[in-house]
């Protein structure tokens, strides 16, 4: 009897429980969009927040006859032309517009205070919300790819170029060219100006006739971390430049014995994306069509890692040591790392507790015929719904861009500023921070070896060639000293190739 | 008058190997968790440089209690209900999690009787198809499940949070194979006293069968509680999320993790697991030896 009441109980409980879980709000869910054409409306009366220039790329437009009216254009979803973009009407219109993203909570806040600043100063009555979508690229790509397949995207997300190129594949993302062109609510000449070219040639893509289909808000690259200290003793004043010297500086520095290396090899792709441009190469050929990492320089790259594993000059960080590359760098165990700038602050705080030392960062060492250094950097891209929420989610890009709200958000992420004019305030700030102060003047390097950026492969399906290029050559050299790199390069690059093909535009 | 002797017990090669294989096991097991809380209470840079390692565990520093509430405030401040979000994760990995486990033991039970006491024709078919569904990979239907939550308009509410974990294949699979071993005779005794299968299920198979569930119960009490890819995809507002994916506020992408806080909030994420299975332990222990012997 008493084990009936005891059930009855708990079956109670549960009742209870479920209908709280049913008095959870339910958020109204954005309809998909209807492919629908908009007819013009008059030009808003108002003033957009920052008074446009005229762009240099905007087409001139002929003035229409005094007997002809102006032809009304026809805005088509999604706008293909910045004529299409000055057409639509946003004036009290109330766009709510929501932005999947992956960073932590902390910068979730600074990035929904900036929002609301646009919340509040923005004519036409957009309102920007913040999300945070996922711990990783790989969650909001996952929450992006099934709110695609349910027809309700959100307006814009966090993606990398060659998620973008996939999410373009299914006419998800569209092209925001005309929406930065458009003389009313696009980029001022100033404005296109003061954005690191670089940074915006990242997001045009390839596959996709150079369509636009991110635009940055961070970027950040891949660079040496060296020990100073360490390389003086060695003999060397300065950072070795071209490669020959780096690696006998590397095998100088190592003594397994000692468990000292002169290397820490990171399993990642941009690892050895970063030394075959550094040698010249490339990972996708320019015009989009096809990998070209089987070079010389792939192969020169494939074969000193091999050389240096065998002469055990390097070490391997298993995939399971988040940072070990880090730590160990921070204990004083390895001469040189290529990481991340993002994590300049880390490395401040290994090596302020850990052995002590004076390191800086470099460029990696080259030998093309000019500089290059691998650009990292998710874009923000914006979803195919509706003209209105596709305008009005340009103007929170485009606002998220400006000096003030790119700086407060580098100077809190440690990511690179998208335009120049904002790196000084970044190292202003930098240099007041106890984590970055320290570190403030080389990351002020970085600003100077802009010019030199290249992206590894903006297509759709390079997640997979990714995965290939560290389990199928980079994992297999370290232990086999027998095989021929050039062969793992080009069985590789076929590969890479197929998978290529198979996500090419349909 | 006799004196007893407490008598050693004989060591032999035997018991020697067996005890260092579950010693080495049982460091093997608790190494994770020593490594948390020692991690817990270091800075950042004892804790990535491993200081004093192993003579001085904790580093060289004084213990860093500050992770604990750093860790709380860096989960960000919840405005509804004017606290930190962690109470708020908390509060929501709770009620997901007792949601699930009723849930779970309910229709595991129901189903675990149903398979093997009500006369179904091809109720063997059943269940194998039952087990079937577990060899479909999770990542292969995850997709399509989030496209489900928002269709049916689920998404950011705790339905989609629970709902689709209310039935375990596993539990069924156990509970069932503990049903199995109690004799018939009991049941037909209960029918000739006129008790239909409810009461019979309620006041005789189900306390018998106490180890079966309550490793149900603890099993998916720890996933529920440790799951966070599901309550990530569908869930919107951080007030809707779980402690599992507060977690995640430690990761930076390429820069580096916070590793000294994600330990101190990961071991507090810990403790209530902790305390249910030293509650329930015995019952856990029974029911996974005793599963699938037949009596």
């Amino acid at each position: 009897m008493r084990t009936f009441k005891f059930v009855s109980l708990i079956a109670l409980v549960i009742l209870a429980l479920v209908a709280v879980s049913c008095a959870a709000p339910t958020p109204e869910p954005t309809k998909p969009p209807a492919p629908t054409a908009v007819p013009a409306t008059k030009a808003p009366a108002a003033e957009p927040t920052k008074a446009p220039a005229q762009p240099t790329t905007a087409p001139a437009t002929a003035a229409p006859k005094p007997t002809e009216a102006p032809k009304p254009v026809t805005v088509t979803n999604p706008p293909t032309s910045p004529e299409m973009v000055d057409a639509i009407d946003l004036m009290g219109k109330k766009v709510t517009v929501t932005y999947w993203h992956q960073r932590p909570q902390a910068q979730q806040e600074l990035l929904q205070s900036m929002l609301d600043e646009f919340n509040k100063t923005n004519p036409y009555g957009i309102t920007a919300k913040a999300e945070i979508a996922g711990a990783s690229y790989p969650d909001v790509y996952t929450k992006v790819s099934a709110a695609i397949q349910a027809s309700q995207p959100p307006e814009m997300s966090v993606a990398y170029q060659n998620q973008a190129a996939f999410y373009r594949g299914s006419n998800a993302v569209v092209n925001i060219d005309p929406f930065l062109k458009s003389k009313k609510y696009g980029l001022s000449e100033a404005d296109a100006k003061d954005y690191v070219q670089a940074f915006l040639d990242t997001d045009q893509n390839p596959q996709f006739k150079n369509e636009r289909l991110g635009f940055p808000t961070q970027r950040s690259a891949e660079v040496m971390y060296v020990n100073m200290d360490w390389l003086k003793k060695l003999g060397y004043n300065e950072i070795p430049k071209d490669w020959k010297t780096w690696e006998e500086a590397a095998c100088k520095a190592a003594d397994p014995a000692t468990k000292k290396y002169g290397w820490a090899f990171r399993h990642d792709a941009s690892n050895f994306a970063s030394q075959v441009f550094s040698r010249g190469g490339r990972i996708l050929a320019a015009d989009g069509q096809s990998y070209a990492f089987n070079s010389q320089a792939g192969v020169d790259t494939l074969a000193m890692i091999q050389r240096m594993f065998k002469n055990k000059c390097a070490v391997e960080i298993p995939v399971a040591e988040r940072n070990g590359e880090q730590t160990r760098f921070g204990n004083g165990e390895v001469l040189f790392v290529f990481a991340s700038s993002s994590g300049m602050s880390f490395y401040q705080d290994s090596v302020a507790k850990g052995a002590k030392f004076a390191w800086d960062i470099s460029l990696l060492p080259q030998s093309g015929a000019k500089p290059a250094m691998n650009l990292y950097g998710a874009s923000a891209s914006i979803y195919k719904t509706t003209p209105e929420k596709e305008l009005a989610a340009w103007l929170v890009i485009k606002f998220l861009g400006e000096k003030t709200q790119t700086a407060k958000w580098a100077a809190a992420t440690g990511y690179l500023p998208v335009r120049q004019s904002a790196k000084q305030d970044v190292i202003d700030t930098l240099k007041k921070n106890p984590a970055w102060g320290p570190v403030a003047d080389s990351y002020a390097k970085i600003f100077d070896w802009v010019q030199y950026s290249m992206i590894e492969s903006p297509v759709a399906g390079y997640d997979p060639v990714r995965d290939n290029i560290d389990k199928k050559m980079m994992t297999l050299v370290l232990t086999d000293f027998t095989v021929d790199p050039k062969k793992l390069l080009d069985d590789a690059v076929k590969e890479a190739n197929q998978i290529l093909k198979e996500n090419a535009p349909k | 008058m006799t004196i007893t002797t407490n008598k050693l017990p004989k060591i032999s090669l035997n018991r020697v190997l067996i005890y260092s294989v579950l010693i080495l096991g049982a460091l093997a097991s608790v190494t994770p968790f020593i490594y948390m809380v020692m991690t817990a209470f270091k800075t950042y840079g004892s804790a990535t440089t491993n200081v004093g390692w192993p003579w001085a565990p904790f580093g060289d520093e004084p213990l860093q209690w500050i992770n604990f509430t750093e860790a709380v405030e860096t989960s960000g401040k919840d405005t509804q209900w004017q606290t930190f979000l962690f109470i708020r994760y908390f509060a929501n990995s709770v009620i997901t999690s007792v949601i699930i486990v009723a849930g779970t033991v309910i229709t595991s039970v129901l189903a675990a009787y149903a398979l093997t006491h009500i006369n179904l024709p091809g109720r063997n078919l059943i269940f194998m198809l039952i087990l079937a569904t577990i060899m479909v990979p999770n990542d292969l239907t995850l997709v399509p499940k989030v496209v489900m939550m928002f269709n049916l308009k689920w998404y950011n509410t705790y339905l989609a949070l629970t709902v689709p974990f209310l039935a375990s294949v596993f539990g069924i699979f156990l509970i069932r194979q503990f049903f199995l071993q109690i004799p018939k005779d009991l049941f037909d005794a209960a029918r000739m006293d006129g008790a239909g299968h409810l009461r019979y299920l309620i006041t005789i198979v189900v306390p018998l069968s106490k180890p079966a569930i309550v490793t149900t119960a603890l099993l998916n009490f720890i996933w529920a509680w440790d799951n966070f890819k599901w309550p990530l995809l569908v869930t919107r507002d951080s007030n809707m999320r779980v402690l599992a994916v507060g977690l995640q506020q430690f990761l930076v992408s390429e820069g580096g993790t916070k590793v000294q806080l994600m330990m101190a909030f990961a071991a507090m994420v810990v403790v209530p697991i902790v305390v249910f299975y030293f509650f329930t332990q015995k019952y856990f222990t029974e029911g996974v030896i005793t599963t699938g012997i037949k009596g």
